[in-house]
């Protein structure tokens, strides 16, 4: 009874509820049979998600009004740009990656430089450097499509253990964050900065230092993630991070994460990750039409959070 | 001979040499171009296609200037602003890829009473005092169930990867495929999902959808979509089905490799990015004079078992099959539309 209580406060046990009946809703259609074949596509496809879904979360801890929007335009300019050099290569694999998370390093730099230097709001600052950043995408890229090297495609598009490589990689990063969130002073000071920022500073927290490395690392797990959907996909297109501008902000908010800051997790994000592509799927299996499959997503989304939130009547 | 006859006499050879068709009624006339989105592989096609025939066509003296605007935001303010921009900078004709049927209007009136010709293409306006040159979406679904009734003539189960929720275009290829299916019912759709027109879309919707799926017979499609859906395919055991192709340099790539390998086959519709430099011609023509009717039609570019290889040579790595159109093309169109 205890441990049942223990769960329900946690913020992120709603996401990953709501997934496992969406789950058991598609598998039902086909009489057990595509359960497989279902959770496979729904780790690989979550996977991506997560990857950009953390790097979001840490940039939205920091606060009210902290958000990075240039999230699709990284992960496309990383994509092409690693691509173009590693033209099938197999020996230009690492300094593909190199140069995927430069560009992310780049990217994030730029991105505080606006807020920091400039005085620009992070929503109208990270908007900025997305155009700068697509424009750089097209002018480099004009639409190529370059294969990726085939040891690179056959692993983002392989399983080990019956479990896909691209969940690995995005649990492995999930960890990672876990760690850095909760066990590390960095999470620490990111979640003082996100509770109150005047509080972070008079306490002596690094704030300018910590919210810098913040978005470095939200443009550099976009990159990569870019870098690798580039290669599962069988190449990079110009359009391919236009879906994960909203993604990464929603699997956060459905994962449990406070939008005001401060408050943060990390399973939530594999939660809603998960559960937001099989709503799709599942909507889709139960061939219903596109308008009525859009109001559904909304209104399921919606549903989630605020059961999620309800929860948050929270002790001061 | 010396140096001056030779001059005068390379002279004469250049002046027989030109087309008699660029005749110098519209040589000091300028056209522009409004496009309203420049972010895919078809759009990066059109614009390539546009600079380098109405480059010649500038070099050759048939137009004073022919250049190309984009506007930063796919919106339809911002390319109504646009518009009034190339009204109050004098060109002569506008050619257009509207954001939206409905929501330019208003520019392309002031636009059609300060003089200038307006032609739009692919995204066409409602607007009447503009020209239209029109893609025929419904026939282009249609046709896709009239090849796989050729190919499998006891009919089977299909999957529809549709485009953009919304869009007008979606609604129309859709609409030609079901049209279709009602006409040969020895087919099924039995899974529809959205694909953006968008590779790694269509793959994550496909995969997504597949395992509650019977066995599948052929895929429909709406072009930039099959090659992901041969991926989601290939990831299972699935046999892989008749994936209809749209032209795009990855799904013919991939369609060449199959037909090598174990001799799939397929076929491949869609509209060339080209079609920019018919609307080009058109503005021209009618610079010129030239009765044209307001609404026209733009042929289709379909490529066959047959033709493969020869239409994977006219697609640029990464783009769409692709066919520049020149002055007696568009002559061509504007007659068949009399």
């Amino acid at each position: 009874m205890k441990a049942v209580h223990l769960l329900a406060a946690k913020p992120w046990i709603w996401s990953w509820l709501a997934a496992a009946v969406v789950w058991t809703a598609t598998v039902a259609v086909t009489g057990g049979a595509g359960a497989f074949g279902l959770t496979q596509a729904a780790l690989t496809f979550a996977a991506f998600s997560v990857i950009v879904g953390t790097g979001q979360m840490f940039v939205i801890t920091l606060g009210p009004g902290n958000i990075d929007l240039s999230v699709p335009a990284t992960m496309t300019l990383a994509g092409t740009v690693a691509l173009k050099l590693m033209n099938v290569d197999n020996g230009m694999i690492a300094p593909g990656l190199v140069v995927a998370l430069a560009i992310g390093i780049a990217v994030g730099v730029g991105n505080y430089g606006l807020i920091k230097l400039l005085r620009i709001p992070p929503i109208i600052a990270t908007l900025a450097m997305s155009f700068i950043v697509q424009s750089a995408a097209i002018w480099t890229n004009r639409g190529l499509r370059i294969k990726p090297p085939s040891l690179l495609a056959e692993f983002t598009t392989s399983s080990t253990f019956a479990i896909p490589n691209m969940a690995i990689v995005a649990l492995l990063v999930a960890v990672i964050a876990w760690v850095l969130l909760e066990k590390s002073l960095y999470g620490r000071w990111i979640l003082a900065i996100g509770q109150s920022m005047a509080a972070a500073r008079m306490a002596g927290i690094p704030v300018d230092g910590t919210r810098f490395a913040t978005y470095v690392l939200c443009a550099v797990l976009a990159a990569l993630c870019g870098y690798l959907l580039a290669c599962f996909s069988g190449g990079a297109a110009l359009n391919m991070g236009a879906e994960y501008l909203l993604m990464s902000i929603a699997v956060v908010v459905i994962g449990g994460t406070s939008v005001a800051g401060g408050d943060s997790n990390v399973p939530g994000i594999w939660g809603a990750s998960l559960f937001l592509f099989l709503v799709v799927s599942m909507l889709n299996t139960y061939g219903l039409g596109a308008g009525f499959r859009l109001i559904m997503t909304g209104l399921i989304i919606i549903g989630v959070i605020v059961v999620a939130s309800g929860r948050r009547a929270r002790q001061p | 001979m010396n140096i001056r006859e030779i001059l005068l006499a390379s002279a004469a050879a250049l002046c027989v040499g030109l087309p008699v068709s660029a005749s110098a009624d519209t040589s000091d006339k300028t056209i522009a171009l409004s496009n309203n989105y420049a972010g895919n592989s078809w759009r990066q096609a059109m614009l390539t296609s546009w600079n380098k025939v109405t480059g010649q066509a500038v070099a050759d003296g048939v137009v004073a200037a022919a250049d190309a605007f984009t506007t930063a935001e796919n919106q339809v303010t911002e390319q109504a602003a646009q518009i009034q921009n190339m009204i109050l900078q004098g060109y002569d004709a506008i050619v257009l890829n509207a954001a939206s049927p409905e929501g330019l209007n208003g520019a392309v009136k002031e636009a059609c009473d300060a003089g200038i010709v307006v032609v739009s293409f692919d995204g066409i306006v409602t607007e009447p005092c503009a020209w239209r040159i029109a893609v025929d979406f419904h026939e282009m679904g249609r046709s896709q169930i009239e090849y796989l009734a050729g190919r499998l003539p006891d009919g089977g189960n299909l999957l529809e990867i549709r485009g953009l929720a919304g869009v007008f275009v979606d609604d129309e290829i859709s609409g030609g495929i079901h049209a279709g299916v009602e006409e040969h019912p020895q087919f099924e759709i039995v899974g529809s999902v959205h694909g953006d027109w968008a590779q790694d879309v269509a793959q994550k919707a496909v995969a997504g959808i597949l395992p509650s799926l019977p066995k599948i017979d052929a895929v429909v499609t709406q072009g930039g979509d099959g090659y992901g859906a041969a991926q989601a395919f290939a990831a299972t055991d699935r046999e892989m089905p008749i994936i209809i192709m749209g032209n795009r340099h990855d799904e013919l790539t991939w369609w060449k490799e199959q037909k090598d390998a174990n001799g799939y086959e397929t076929m491949s519709v869609s509209i060339a990015p080209g079609v920019s430099t018919l609307a080009f011609w058109v503005a021209q023509q009618i610079l010129d004079g030239k009765e044209v009717p307001k609404d026209l039609t733009v042929p289709f570019l379909r490529i066959d078992q047959d033709n493969l290889e020869e239409g994977l040579a006219n697609t640029e790595p990464g783009g769409v099959a692709n066919i520049e159109y020149s002055q007696e093309d568009a002559l061509e169109v504007i007659q068949a539309a009399m």
